[in-house]
C-alpha cells in the first residue's frame, strides 16, 4: 500500500516564485525610485572625454560606424533636452565634430550640427567648418553642397547670397542635387546682384524644368531680369530680402 | 534478516496496491512504492519510461544488488533514491524521511557511475567539503577525511591536485567520499567499473565490511560474480521493470548445474536407460560432447565414460545458476516483447548472442563452486518469509 | 552553512583557475598602460587613469564572469561532479547560493585588488587621488558586477555554458541601455510607453552603479545613492537567484 505522498519540492519551488515575485516588485520599484532620484552623468560626457574623433575610432575596435550611431542617438537627445529647456549647447561643437570624424559619410550629423550651432548655438563660423568638412569628405554630395548653400541663404544676421549661389550652383551639377538647386541658385544670384548670371541660370531652369509652374516662374523672373538690364533700374530684378533670426530646416 | 522484492509481473501492473510493510517501518532502510520514472520529449512529446512502478523494501543491514543490461533502469532507480531525479510518481523513502526531503540524504552516500572531481581541489580539500555537506561539523570533517583518504591508500600525498589523479585513484576517492560520514546507507553506481581485478577485490571488501558494520547497501553492477560473492539479494531489472529477484545463497543451495563432458574421438557408447534424458550427446565436431543436466551425479558419469575406455578433455560446468536466471529473464522479456518465442528458462544463449557484459568464462575445469536452482524449481519472484 | 562550504570550495576553484591570475595581470597591464596614454591627455592625466582604470575595472570584472561564473553550474553538471554534491543533505537553493557568493567573493577580491592597485598608481604618479571617491566608485562596480554574477548563475543553471555566456552578455548590454530606455519611452506616443516604461524598470538598471564619471573630477556621490544602489542590488539578485532556484529544483540530472 502506498504511503500518503506530501511534495515538499512543489512547496519550495512555490516559495521560491513568492521571494521572486516579491523582489522583483521591490527591484522594480527601487529602479524607479533611482531612475528619479540619483543624478546621472550628461549623455555626451563620455564623449567629451576623448580628445578627438581619432581617439574614439581607436576605442570603437573597429566598429566606428556603430560607434557613430549611437553618438548620433545621444547627440539628438542631448539637443532636444536642451532645446526645451536653457538652450545652452557648449558640448555640441566638440560632439559634432568626432561624429562627423567617426563616420564622415553619414551627412545628417553634418546638416543637423551645422544648423544647430549656426541657428541655436549662435557660432557659424563653427557650423561653416562643419559643413566644409562634409563637403571636403563628401565631394560629390550634392545634398550636402544645397545644404550648405541654404546654410548661407538664411544665415543670422543677414544671408549671404553670393556663397549661397555658389553652393547651390555646384549642388545642381551633382547627380543626386535636390530638385529646388538650381531655381535656388538662380534666385540666389539674381538677388545678390549678378543678373547676367541669373539670367543665364533661369533660362536652364525654363528649359529643363519639367514643372509648368516653375517655367512660369523662370519666366517672370526673365522678364523682370531683362526689363532691370534695358532700363538700367537694377531694383526691378534685385529685391531686399528679409533679414533671418533663427529657421529650422526647410526652405526659403 | 528480511528482503523483500516484488516483481512487476506478480503486482498488478498499474502500481502496487498491495500491502506491504509501512516506509516508517524501523526495520527498513529503503521503500520504495509505485516509484516510475517517465521522460517526455519537448520535440515529438514521445514518452520515454525509464523505470515503471517499483516497489522495493530492503531491510537495514541487508546488501542488494540490482542487475540489468544497459537501460534497464539501474542508474535510474540509484538516481531516484539520491534525489538526482525527480519521479514521475510513486515515492520512496530513506530510513523513514520521503526522498523529496534534502534530510533524508544525511545518511547516505552515494558513489555515481564514473566519478569527476574539481580539477583544482585536493583530495583532502575534496574529502573535507563531503563530509561537511554531509553534517560533520569542521574539526570532524577534518579528521574523517584524512582517515579515509588513508584508508583508500591515497593518504602519502593530500595536497595532490585532483585533475592529477589516476582513473583508479578517483574511484577509490570516490569511496572515501561516500564513507567520510559514517553513512547508514550506501548506493554504489557499478563500484568496480573500469577497475582491475585488484580494484574489484578491494571494493568487494569493502562492502562486506560495511556490511559486517550494519550499514545497507544497494549496489548497481554488470558483474554478476562479483554480485553473486557479496549481495545478499539479487534484483534483475530489464526494460525499467523489475523482472526476478533472487537470493544467490539459495542458488548456492540445491542440485549440481549442467555440465559438459569433452571425450576424445567419437566413442560409439551407449547411454545407460536410467539415464537417458539427462544425460545426452552434442556434436562436438572431433571431439564428443556429453551434456549431464542437474539431478545426475556427474562423477557417476565420468566414472561410466572412463570405465567404456574413453578419454576425457574437459569438465565444464554450464554457467552459474544466477547467470541462467539473468538470461531467462532479460531475454525472456526482449523475446516476449518482440513476439518471438520464448526461450525455454534455463536455457543457454545460443553462439553468437550476446553476452551480459563484465561476465566472464569460467575456464574448463574451473567451475566455481556448484551451486544454482535448477530451471524447473525456480520460483519467480515469491515472497520470503 | 551548507552555502558557506560550497562558496569556498567555488571560491577555491575560481581563484586557483588561471582565468583570474591572468585578469588581474592584464588588469595590471592596462592600469599601467593608461601612464602612457596620460601624456598625450593634455594635463587630463588623472582623470583618464582614474577613468580608464576604473572601466577597465569593470570590464576585466565583467570578463571573468563571463568566462568563469558562466560555467560555474553548467560545467559542473556537464562534468557530472554536481552528483557528488547533490546527492549529500543540501537544499538546491543553498547550492546555487553557495555557488553565487564563491563567485562574488573572487570577483571582490578582483576588483579590490585592482582598485587598491589604481589607487597606489595614482598617489605614485602624485595625482593625489580621493580615496573615498575611489572606494566608492569600487563599491559600486562590485555592486554592479554581484548582480551580474546572480544573472550569469540563473543561466548557467538553465542552460549550457556557451549559451548562459551569451545570455548573461545580452543581459549585461541590455542592462547599460536601462537609462536610454527610459528616456525614449518618455518620448513615445500612446501604449508603447508604459510598455517601455516598466521594461526599463525590470531590465538590470547597470548605470545606477557607475560612478565612474564622478570619480574622474574627484567627486564622491550621495549616500543615497550608495542607499538605493545596495537596496536595488539585493533585492535584485534575491530575485534573480530564486528565480534560479525555482528551475533548478524541478531539474533532472540524468
Amino acid at each position: 500500500m502506498r504511503a500518503p505522498d506530501p511534495d515538499p519540492r512543489t512547496r519550495r519551488v512555490a516559495a521560491a516564485w513568492a521571494v521572486a515575485l516579491v523582489c522583483a516588485a521591490a527591484a522594480y520599484g527601487l529602479a524607479d525610485v533611482a531612475h528619479r532620484w540619483v543624478p546621472r552623468a550628461s549623455p555626451l560626457e563620455e564623449l567629451s572625454y576623448y580628445p578627438s574623433g581619432d581617439h574614439l575610432r581607436a576605442a570603437a575596435f573597429g566598429h566606428d560606424e556603430a560607434a557613430a550611431d549611437l553618438a548620433w542617438l545621444r547627440a539628438v537627445q542631448y539637443y532636444g533636452e536642451h532645446r526645451t529647456t536653457d538652450n545652452r549647447f557648449e558640448r555640441m561643437p566638440h560632439v559634432f565634430d568626432i561624429l562627423t570624424t567617426l563616420s564622415p559619410r553619414f551627412l545628417s550629423p553634418h546638416v543637423f550640427g551645422a544648423f544647430a550651432m549656426a541657428q541655436e548655438g549662435g557660432d557659424f563660423e563653427g557650423a561653416e567648418r562643419l559643413m566644409r568638412k562634409g563637403i571636403d569628405a563628401n565631394p560629390t554630395s550634392g545634398r550636402l553642397a544645397f545644404e550648405m548653400g541654404f546654410l548661407y541663404y538664411v544665415r543670422p544676421g543677414g544671408r549671404d547670397l553670393r556663397h549661397a549661389a555658389e553652393y547651390f550652383e555646384q549642388a545642381a551639377r551633382q547627380t543626386d542635387a535636390p530638385p529646388a538647386s538650381a531655381r535656388f541658385a538662380a534666385f540666389s544670384r539674381q538677388h545678390a546682384g549678378d543678373l547676367r548670371v541669373a539670367y543665364e541660370l533661369w533660362s536652364a531652369v525654363e528649359r529643363e524644368t519639367p514643372n509648368r509652374y516653375m517655367r512660369e516662374i523662370a519666366e517672370r523672373n526673365l522678364e523682370e531680369i531683362r526689363a532691370a538690364l534695358e532700363q538700367g533700374r537694377r531694383e526691378l530684378a534685385v529685391k531686399r530680402l528679409t533679414t533671418p533670426r533663427v529657421v529650422i530646416g526647410g526652405g526659403p | 534478516m528480511q528482503v523483500t522484492t516484488r516483481p512487476a509481473e506478480v503486482w498488478p501492473a498499474t502500481g502496487s496496491k498491495a500491502a506491504g510493510p509501512s516506509p516508517m517501518d524501523a526495520n527498513l532502510a529503503i521503500c520504495v512504492r509505485g516509484m516510475a520514472k517517465h521522460y517526455r520529449s519537448p520535440w515529438t512529446l514521445r514518452i520515454t519510461r525509464g523505470l515503471e512502478e517499483l516497489d522495493l523494501d530492503v531491510e537495514r543491514g541487508q546488501v542488494l544488488g540490482l542487475l540489468g543490461p544497459n537501460g534497464a533502469g539501474k542508474t535510474t532507480t540509484l538516481k531516484l533514491l539520491t534525489g538526482l531525479l525527480k519521479p514521475s510518481c510513486g515515492n520512496a523513502w530513506l530510513l523513514g524521511v520521503p526522498i523529496a526531503e534534502p534530510r533524508s540524504r544525511k545518511p547516505l552516500g552515494f558513489l555515481p557511475e564514473q566519478p569527476y572531481f574539481y580539477d583544482y581541489l585536493t583530495g583532502l580539500e575534496y574529502l573535507e567539503l563531503a563530509g561537511g555537506l554531509s553534517g560533520l561539523p569542521g574539526i570532524e570533517a577534518h579528521e574523517r577525511a584524512r582517515h579515509w583518504l588513508g584508508r583508500v591508500g591515497l593518504g602519502d600525498r593530500p595536497r595532490l591536485l585532483l585533475r592529477k589523479y589516476s582513473k583508479g585513484m578517483l574511484q577509490r576517492l570516490g569511496l572515501a567520499a561516500a564513507l567520510v560520514h559514517g553513512p547508514e546507507i550506501l548506493i554504489l553506481d557499478e563500484p568496480m567499473s573500469g577497475l582491475d581485478p585488484y580494484g574489484r577485490r578491494d571494493v568487494r571488501e569493502l562492502i562486506l565490511e560495511q556490511h559486517a558494520r550494519g550499514v545497507t547497501v544497494l549496489f548497481s553492477s554488470h558483474i554478476l560474480p562479483d554480485v553473486e560473492s557479496v549481495a545478499d539479494r539479487v534484483a534483475i531489472l530489464h526494460r525499467g521493470r523489475l523482472v526476478r529477484a533472487v537470493e544467490p545463497r539459495d542458488l548456492a543451495a540445491g542440485v549440481a548445474r549442467r555440465v559438459i563432458i569433452r571425450c576424445e574421438g567419437a566413442p560409439i557408447l551407449e547411454i545407460p536407460p536410467g539415464w537417458r534424458g539427462r544425460v545426452a550427446r552434442r556434436p562436438g565436431g572431433s571431439d564428443s560432447e556429453f551434456e549431464v543436466s542437474s539431478g545426475v551425479e556427474v562423477n557417476s558419469v565420468l566414472d561410466w565414460l572412463v570405465r567404456s575406455g574413453v578419454k576425457i578433455r574437459a569438465v565444464t560446468p554450464l554457467g552459474t545458476g544466477l547467470e541462467e536466471i539473468f538470461l531467462s529473464a532479460t531475454a525472456g522479456n526482449a523475446e516476449s516483447n518482440d513476439g518471438d518465442a520464448p526461450r525455454s528458462e534455463g536455457e543457454p544463449p545460443s553462439v553468437g548472442e550476446a553476452q551480459p557484459l563484465g561476465h566472464p568464462t569460467l575456464p574448463p575445469g574451473r567451475g566455481g563452486p556448484e551451486r544454482g536452482i535448477p530451471p524447473a524449481r525456480l520460483e519467480r519472484g515469491r515472497r520470503v518469509a | 552553512m551548507i552555502a558557506a562550504l560550497v562558496a569556498r570550495n567555488t571560491f577555491r576553484e575560481a581563484t586557483r583557475d588561471r582565468v583570474i591570475a591572468g585578469v588581474i595581470g592584464a588588469g595590471l597591464v592596462l592600469l599601467l598602460g593608461t601612464q602612457i596614454l596620460s601624456p598625450l591627455a593634455m594635463g587630463e592625466g588623472k582623470r583618464l587613469t582614474v577613468d580608464l582604470g576604473l572601466s577597465g575595472i569593470s570590464l576585466l570584472g565583467i570578463l571573468v564572469t563571463l568566462l568563469v561564473g558562466t560555467s560555474l553550474v553548467a560545467k559542473e553538471i556537464e562534468r557530472r561532479t554536481i552528483y557528488n554534491l547533490l546527492s549529500r543533505p543540501i537544499a538546491r537553493p543553498h547550492y546555487l547560493l553557495g555557488k553565487w557568493i564563491g563567485m562574488i567573493a573572487a570577483l571582490w577580491v578582483v576588483t579590490g585588488g585592482l582598485g587598491l592597485a589604481l589607487w597606489a598608481l595614482l598617489l605614485a604618479r602624485g595625482f593625489a587621488p580621493n580615496a573615498l571617491s575611489l572606494l566608492q566608485a569600487v563599491y559600486l562596480a562590485g555592486l554592479e558586477l554581484a548582480l551580474v554574477a546572480a544573472l550569469a548563475v540563473m543561466f548557467s543553471a538553465l542552460s549550457t555554458p556557451v549559451l548562459s555566456a551569451l545570455y548573461t552578455l545580452g543581459a549585461f548590454l541590455i542592462g547599460q541601455w536601462s537609462d536610454d530606455l527610459r528616456a525614449y519611452a518618455d518620448q513615445l506616443p500612446g501604449a508603447l510607453a508604459p510598455v517601455l516604461h516598466a521594461t526599463s524598470n525590470l531590465v538590470p538598471n547597470l548605470p545606477l552603479f557607475n560612478m565612474r564619471t564622478l570619480a574622474a573630477n574627484g567627486e564622491t556621490t550621495t549616500l543615497l545613492h550608495l542607499g538605493l544602489a545596495s537596496a536595488y542590488a539585493l533585492v535584485y539578485c534575491a530575485c534573480v537567484l530564486s528565480l534560479a532556484a525555482a528551475a533548478f529544483e524541478s531539474r533532472d540530472f540524468k
